[in-house]
């Protein structure tokens, strides 16, 4: 469960402090949900999600995690000069995997398709290489909750077909909260919704309302 | 899944820092690690000649080779901790999207992986010296491992606090970039603090480093003649103020290390 209680949110721009993307955000998610954030651009979804995932912190107010929650998927830091082997065992080793690093590595190689590119360091990689190996690299552990920012998929097409496999796999058995512009990719994965509008967040057991009224909004 | 506690997260993030760090420093470019040792081998080899030339024999009453050696190997103890912990945060950003990881971490993980080399480093040429005929075996072995913890410490703390400010005003780099080659000459690592006449003498002992080495000579040499006002007191209060504020600016600043 993630109690959202009462968040504010403002960033330090060139001028000063600017203006509250979130302003008393409350919301309660419950465990096992799988939940879209809705919003136009701007409305403070990404704010909301990297929250949640404790990368960054409200001004005001608290956020309580009970739960495992991952990075955002696809999104994890690559450091250029080590190799994607190097990478890969650093962030087992940093999730505390120090016993099955080996099994978790082996599974990372053999989901991203990288075969000998694998052992070379990360500058030398293509973007599509760069995000099949952020991809399986958030696939290969387990989280209470994962945290999606618009990428669900990426690389080739083949390798996108399984990606979106194995992420439909992942939102059965784990919770997710994702943004997503595609209302398909939504629906795909996700039962409930909330819409965020003027720095206020609204809670939607089913997505199709929080969609019903985020359309309505806009057609306003 | 079962939460891990914060205690064994940290522990997790600093052994995986530790491992990257290593071998980001020892295997980074084809023999990587030799150059480590090259560097401060070459500046004790190259003043060693030069004061073999001027015959000096013995500066402070100890031997010359000895005095240099062990003011050059303490001071790139602090000089390479300073450096390294300076730009910890900046070359790790990367791993910053792993919320496990904080800058601070980083930090102190380049301090000790630093010291560690700096004492293995400083055991191998200190050994091979010793084969040479020098006398490198320290007389107050007590006294060079607490001084050159102090030293240690207080390039941690430098280091603590130039990252901060180095982040918040990105200038600053060169200011302390330009900083650190004087700090060469004034530490007294070439030029012995003792030889200089009063009241500059006096000046020259304002900054700590110059303490910390006459210590760690004194350690080697119980019987050197430190200059004037030498005392492990005076370094290690600004160790540990440097390490306070560098922890208070982390504390403070966290998030701006973070932020991209």
């Amino acid at each position: 469960m993630i109690a959202i209680k009462d968040v504010y949110k403002r960033y330090k721009t060139r001028h000063g402090m600017g203006e509250m993307v979130l302003c008393g955000v409350t919301v309660t998610i419950p465990s096992g949900v799988n939940v879209g954030l809705i919003g136009g651009n701007g409305a403070g979804k990404s704010t909301l999600l990297s929250l949640i995932g404790g990368v960054d912190h409200p001004t005001k107010g608290t956020i309580e995690r009970n739960c495992r929650i991952s990075w955002p998927v696809g999104q994890g830091g690559l450091e250029p000069t080590l190799t994607g082997r190097q990478n890969a065992k650093f962030v087992c080793r940093v999730h505390g995997h120090y016993d099955d690093l080996e099994d978790r590595v082996a599974y990372i190689h053999d989901f991203s398709e990288l075969r000998e590119a694998f052992d070379e360091p990360i500058y030398t990689y293509s973007s599509g290489m760069r995000s099949r190996l952020q991809f399986s690299m958030s696939m290969a552990f387990d989280f209470d909750v994962y945290i999606s920012d618009e990428v669900t998929a990426a690389g080739d097409a083949a390798f996108r077909k399984k990606a979106a496999a194995s992420f439909r796999d992942l939102s059965d058995r784990a919770g997710l909260i994702m943004v997503a512009h595609g209302e398909k990719t939504l629906k795909d994965n996700c039962q409930s919704g909330i819409w965020l509008v003027d720095g206020k967040a609204h809670w939607f057991d089913k997505l199709d309302d929080a969609l019903k009224a985020y359309n309505e909004h806009n057609a306003k | 899944m079962e939460a891990r506690s914060p205690l064994a997260i940290t522990l997790s993030v600093w052994r995986a820092i530790f491992l990257r760090e290593a071998l980001d420093r020892l295997f980074k470019e084809r023999a990587a690690w030799v150059w480590l040792l090259v560097e401060p081998v070459m500046h004790i080899a190259f003043f060693v000649w030069v004061f073999a030339v001027v015959r000096a024999r013995n500066i402070g009453g100890i031997d010359t080779s000895v005095w240099i050696m062990v003011g050059m190997l303490s001071f790139f103890l602090f000089r390479r901790t300073a450096i390294q912990v300076m730009h910890a945060p900046s070359s790790n950003k990367a791993f910053f999207s792993y919320r496990q990881v904080k800058p601070f971490d980083t930090a102190l993980m380049r301090g000790v992986m630093e010291g560690f080399l700096m004492i293995m480093m400083s055991v191998i040429v200190l050994f091979i010296a010793n084969l040479l005929g020098i006398p490198t075996i320290p007389g107050d072995p007590l006294l060079v491992i607490v001084t050159c913890g102090v030293l240690w410490l207080y390039g941690l703390g430098y280091g603590l606090v130039a990252s901060v400010l180095m982040e918040l005003v990105p200038e600053l780099e060169h200011v302390l970039q330009i900083l650190m080659l004087p700090l060469y000459l004034i530490s007294g690592v070439i030029v012995p603090i003792s030889s200089i006449p009063y009241p500059y003498q006096d000046y020259m002992m304002i900054n700590p480093i110059a303490h910390g080495l006459e210590l760690v000579r004194q350690g080697f040499a119980p019987h050197y003649h430190t200059a004037s006002g030498t005392s492990l007191g005076y370094i290690l209060a600004f160790a540990m103020t440097h390490v306070f504020l560098g922890l208070l600016l982390y504390r403070r600043f966290a998030l701006r290390l973070v932020m991209r």
